[in-house]
C-alpha cells in the first residue's frame, strides 16, 4: 500500500498551533516584521545613496574639462590620451550641449533662467567623467590629467566622496548592530512560540509516538509554523516599507530637487524576495532550534 | 514471536529493573505480565515499546531486534505493535472516528482506506454506532475500547496493553478482556500488563510473573500468586 502523507494536514496543523498560541504568534509576527522593515530601510536607505553618489560623480569619478573655445580634435586627442592612461575604469564624454541640457534639468521650475543660452554663446566646455579603478590610481591619474594638453582644469572630489562613504559605513555598521540584536530576539520569541507549541501537542505527540509516526511527519507542523510565521512577517514588512518609503519620498524629500529618490517599484520585487528570504530563514532557524531543543529534552 | 535472551536493564541510578530476563511468546499467544510494583513490569514494556534499550542481552520481536535497533527505524517498529494504556490517551478534542482515523493518517494511509476501515475496527470493539460522539460522552470502558479500536487501526502483530482495566469497573473490565481474547482469537498476540488478581486467575492464560527483575513463574493456564 502506497503511503501518502498530504501537505495540507502539516499547513493545517501549523495554522491550528499558531492561533491556539495567539499572543505568541503575534509577538513573532510583529518583532520579524519590524526587524524586516528596519534592514530594508537600511538596504533602501544604502541604494539611494549610491545612487546619488554616482550622480553627483563622487563615486570613483573625476571629471576633466576641456577649453570652452576647443576644436573637435583637440577633444578627441584628449580622449585617446585618457583611453592609454593607467587606472582609468571608463571614461564618457559630455559635450556642452549635453552639459546645458543637463543643468536645464536640474534647475527643474527654474528652468528658463538657461532660456538665454544658446549653442552659440554656451559658457560651458566638454566634458569628461572618468571613473578609475582604485583610490590607489588617483593620485597618479589627476598628476596626469593636469599635464595633458588641452584639458583646462580637472574636478575630483575625492575628500568629499570619502567623507560621504565614511558617513555611510558608519550608518552600515550602526545598522547591522541594532540588526543583529533585533535578529537574536526575533529568533527567542519564535523559539518560545514553537516551544509552547510543542508543549501544548506533548500528548498528541506522545499517542503519535506509540502509533508510529516519523519524526518527520512530528515536527514538520512546527516547521511550517515557522515557515507561515516568516511569510506574514515579509508581506507586512513589504506594505509596510512600501507606505513608509513613499510618505518619506513624497512629503518629506520632494522639495529637494538635490537628492534624487529612486521610486519603490523600482526595487519592490528585490525588497520582497530579501524579506521573504529573510523572513522564512528566521522562522525556519527559529523552529529548528526549538525542536533540536524538544528532542534533546 | 518475541523473544528476551538474557535482558539485563540497568538504570542511570543504579536500579536493576530487568535482571536476566529470559522470554519467549509465540506468535498468536496470551500473556499476562503481572508483579508487584517495582517487579520491573514497566521497563519490560518500555523495552518493548523501545522507549529504552536494554543495558544488555538481546529482544527480537518478528524482524526486529530492539538491542540494536536504529532511533530513525524505530517509528516502522512501533507500527508493528498496538498499544492500550490505562488513562486511555485519547484526543478530547477529536471524536472517537477521529482519534481511530488519527493512527491510520499519522503512518500515511490513504483518506478512502480510513473511511473503509475504521466503521470496520468500531464494529470489532463494538461502538459501531459512537464515531460521532467525543470521548467526554463516552464511559470509561467505552473509552479503553476507543483506545483499543486505535491500537487495532494499522493492523498490528502484536497488542501491548499496560493496565488496560485500571481506570475502569469490574464489569468494563470483562467487557475490555473479553475483547482483547477476542482479537487474540483473530490471531494477534497480546501481552497484557496488569496486577488485577481477579481478571488473570478468571482467565487462566499464560502468567509471567516478575519480581525484582526476575521472572520467577512462567506457566499456561496459571494464577496470580
Amino acid at each position: 500500500m502506497k503511503k501518502r502523507y498530504r501537505l495540507t494536514y502539516f499547513i493545517g496543523q501549523a495554522i491550528k498551533s499558531l492561533w491556539r498560541n495567539g499572543v505568541m504568534s503575534f509577538a513573532s509576527i510583529a518583532v520579524l516584521m519590524s526587524c524586516l522593515v528596519v534592514m530594508g530601510g537600511f538596504a533602501l536607505l544604502v541604494k539611494n545613496i549610491n545612487t546619488n553618489l554616482e550622480k553627483l560623480n563622487l563615486m570613483n569619478q573625476v571629471v576633466a574639462f576641456c577649453f570652452p573655445d576647443a576644436k573637435e580634435e583637440e577633444i578627441e586627442s584628449v580622449a585617446s590620451a585618457i583611453e592609454k592612461m593607467d587606472g582609468v575604469e571608463s571614461f564618457v564624454r559630455v559635450t556642452k550641449a549635453e552639459g546645458l541640457d543637463n543643468m536645464r534639468e536640474q534647475a527643474g521650475e527654474f528652468k528658463s533662467i538657461y532660456d538665454d543660452i544658446n549653442e552659440e554663446n554656451n559658457p560651458l566646455s566638454d566634458k569628461f567623467v572618468i571613473t578609475y579603478r582604485s583610490e590607489e590610481d588617483v593620485t597618479n591619474l589627476l598628476y596626469t590629467l593636469n599635464h595633458t594638453e588641452g584639458v583646462r582644469t580637472v574636478n575630483a572630489s575625492v575628500d568629499i566622496a570619502k567623507a560621504v562613504l565614511n558617513i555611510k559605513n558608519s550608518i552600515q555598521w550602526i545598522f547591522l548592530g541594532f540588526l543583529v540584536i533585533l535578529f537574536v530576539v526575533t529568533v527567542f520569541i519564535i523559539i518560545n512560540t514553537i516551544k509552547l507549541a510543542l508543549n501544548s501537542r506533548r500528548h498528541e505527540i506522545s499517542v503519535m509516538r506509540y502509533v508510529g509516526a516519523t519524526g518527520w511527519f512530528i515536527t514538520l507542523p512546527f516547521i511550517f509554523e515557522g515557515i507561515i510565521i516568516g511569510l506574514v512577517a515579509s508581506v507586512i514588512a513589504y506594505f509596510v516599507e512600501m507606505v513608509a518609503y513613499n510618505y518619506i519620498a513624497t512629503s518629506l524629500l520632494s522639495g529637494i530637487t538635490m537628492i534624487t529618490v529612486l521610486p519603490y517599484k523600482e526595487m519592490g520585487l528585490t525588497v520582497f524576495l530579501q524579506f521573504l528570504a529573510v523572513g522564512v530563514g528566521t522562522g525556519v532557524i527559529g523552529s529548528l532550534i526549538s525542536i533540536g531543543k524538544y528532542r534533546k529534552s | 514471536m518475541i523473544e528476551f535472551r538474557n535482558v539485563k536493564k540497568l538504570y542511570p541510578n543504579g536500579t536493576i529493573a530487568l535482571d536476566g530476563v529470559d522470554l519467549k511468546v509465540e506468535d498468536g499467544e496470551f500473556v499476562f505480565i503481572v508483579g508487584r510494583s517495582g517487579a520491573g513490569k514497566t521497563t519490560m514494556m518500555k523495552l518493548l515499546l523501545r522507549e529504552e534499550r536494554a543495558s544488555s542481552g538481546d529482544i527480537i520481536v518478528g524482524d526486529y531486534n530492539l538491542t540494536k535497533l536504529r532511533n530513525y527505524k524505530v517509528p516502522y517498529y512501533r507500527r508493528e505493535l498496538g498499544v492500550v494504556f490505562q488513562d486511555f490517551r485519547l484526543f478530547k478534542d477529536k471524536t472517537v472516528y477521529e482519534n481511530v482515523a488519527f493512527a491510520m493518517q499519522v503512518v500515511g494511509t490513504p483518506t478512502k482506506l480510513i473511511k473503509r476501515r475504521v466503521p470496520a475496527i468500531l464494529n470489532t470493539v463494538n461502538l459501531p454506532d459512537k464515531g460521532k460522539n467525543f470521548p467526554s460522552e463516552l464511559s470509561g470502558g467505552e473509552q479503553q475500547r476507543v483506545a483499543l479500536a486505535r491500537a487495532l487501526a494499522n493492523n498490528p502483530k502484536i497488542i501491548i496493553a499496560d493496565e488496560p482495566t485500571g481506570n475502569i469497573d469490574p464489569k468494563m473490565s470483562i467487557e475490555i478482556m473479553n475483547l482483547l481474547m477476542k482479537i487474540n482469537k483473530l490471531g494477534k498476540t497480546v501481552i497484557v500488563v496488569t496486577h488485577e488478581k481477579a481478571l488473570v486467575d478468571y482467565y487462566k492464560q499464560r502468567v509471567v510473573m516478575l519480581r525484582d527483575g526476575k521472572i520467577v513463574e512462567d506457566r499456561v493456564g496459571g494464577m496470580f500468586k
